[in-house]
């Protein structure tokens, strides 16, 4: 299973990839959500970890581009430091199917990995 | 065939040097998207600058536009303009906001000098975009800033964003304050792994 994680904090990269590398899973990363674009199109991927605010592309217009153009359909968690009810309005809105708040526990996100990529049912 | 450079500059958008303020402000308002480029760029000059580009700024729909008005207001950077960036910081338009912050990266004197009170706004968020700033603000008391961050914030969010930097720009002077943000937030596997990788990189330096 292939993820790639979108944000442009260096140190919640490498806590993100750490624990889905423990769990076997291969680990893309991108700062911001252009170069998560360019990646997408060059790459198949099984699920994004979409950060909201980062400087270039932010994680809203990433996943609108992604879903929009046809890019990619896989999974998205969109993870963010805001809790308010209208981010995760406009992050459903954009595309993502799971709306996360930071800081992410190892064992709650993996539960929502293994259910979106179907390794897990409810 | 030689190749040319193109003209980018079409002649209905040629800049006059010569236009009055009035006459740039109207532009400033006009319907035309090319007209209120050139405005933005040309009203650097004139007096209350700030304030009619700050006004534009809220109504503005053309993201150009809208850049040139923020790069306007930082090469003003006077109290109007920072406080119009700081207003930016509340909204909810997430690209405005992530290009306010990249502005205010650049007028350290004058963002220094309401960082206290940034880095005490009652809204976390806000808090967040602020550490955000320091992350690019070439100042003397950004890791002092950051240490008082991950002492006296109560907000993890806050706090692990500080982190993040302080692993980037902090010194030996940090530790303390990185050990104790351990201790308080003992439950919180990112903070403990943050911390810890900030320290290791205090250390390694």
């Amino acid at each position: 299973m292939n993820v790639l994680i979108v944000d442009d904090a260096s140190t919640v990269r490498m806590y993100h990839r750490n624990v889905l590398e423990a769990a076997g899973y291969v680990v893309d990363e991108a700062v911001n959500g252009l170069e998560a674009l360019e990646k997408a199109l060059e790459n198949t991927f099984d699920l994004y970890i979409v950060d909201i605010n980062m400087p270039k592309m932010d994680g809203y217009e990433f996943l609108m581009q992604l879903r929009s153009e046809d890019i990619d359909q896989a999974p998205a968690i969109m993870v963010s430091t805001e809790a308010a009810e209208l981010d995760h309005t406009k992050a459903f809105t954009a595309g993502a199917n799971l709306y996360m708040v930071k800081p992410i526990k190892p064992l709650q996100m993996m539960t929502y990995v293994r259910l979106l990529v179907g390794e897990e049912s409810v | 065939m030689a190749l040319k450079k193109s003209n980018t500059t079409a002649p209905d958008e040629a800049q006059s040097s010569q236009r009055d303020c009035s006459e740039i402000s109207q532009d400033l308002i006009s319907e035309d998207p090319s007209k209120r480029r050139w405005a933005a760029r040309d009203i650097v000059s004139c007096e209350h600058a700030s304030v009619m580009l700050l006004d534009q700024l809220e109504a503005e729909k053309d993201i150009s536009v809208k850049q040139i008005i923020l790069s306007s207001l930082t090469q003003i950077g006077d109290t109007e303009a920072v406080n119009g960036l700081v207003r930016c910081l509340r909204t909810e338009d997430v690209s405005l906001r992530n290009e306010a912050i990249e502005a205010m990266k650049h007028l350290p004197q004058e963002v220094a000098s309401i960082m206290a009170s940034l880095l005490n706004d009652p809204d976390p968020d806000v808090r967040i975009f602020a550490v955000n700033i320091l992350e690019s603000l070439c100042h003397p008391d950004v890791e002092q800033w950051l240490i008082d961050v991950i002492r006296d914030d109560e907000h993890i969010n806050v706090c692990a964003t500080a982190v993040d930097l302080l692993g980037e720009v902090g010194s030996e002077q940090s530790e303390p304050a990185l050990q104790a943000l351990k201790e308080r937030f003992t439950d919180e596997p990112y903070i403990q792994f943050a911390a810890d990788l900030a320290i290791k990189r205090i250390i390694g330096s």
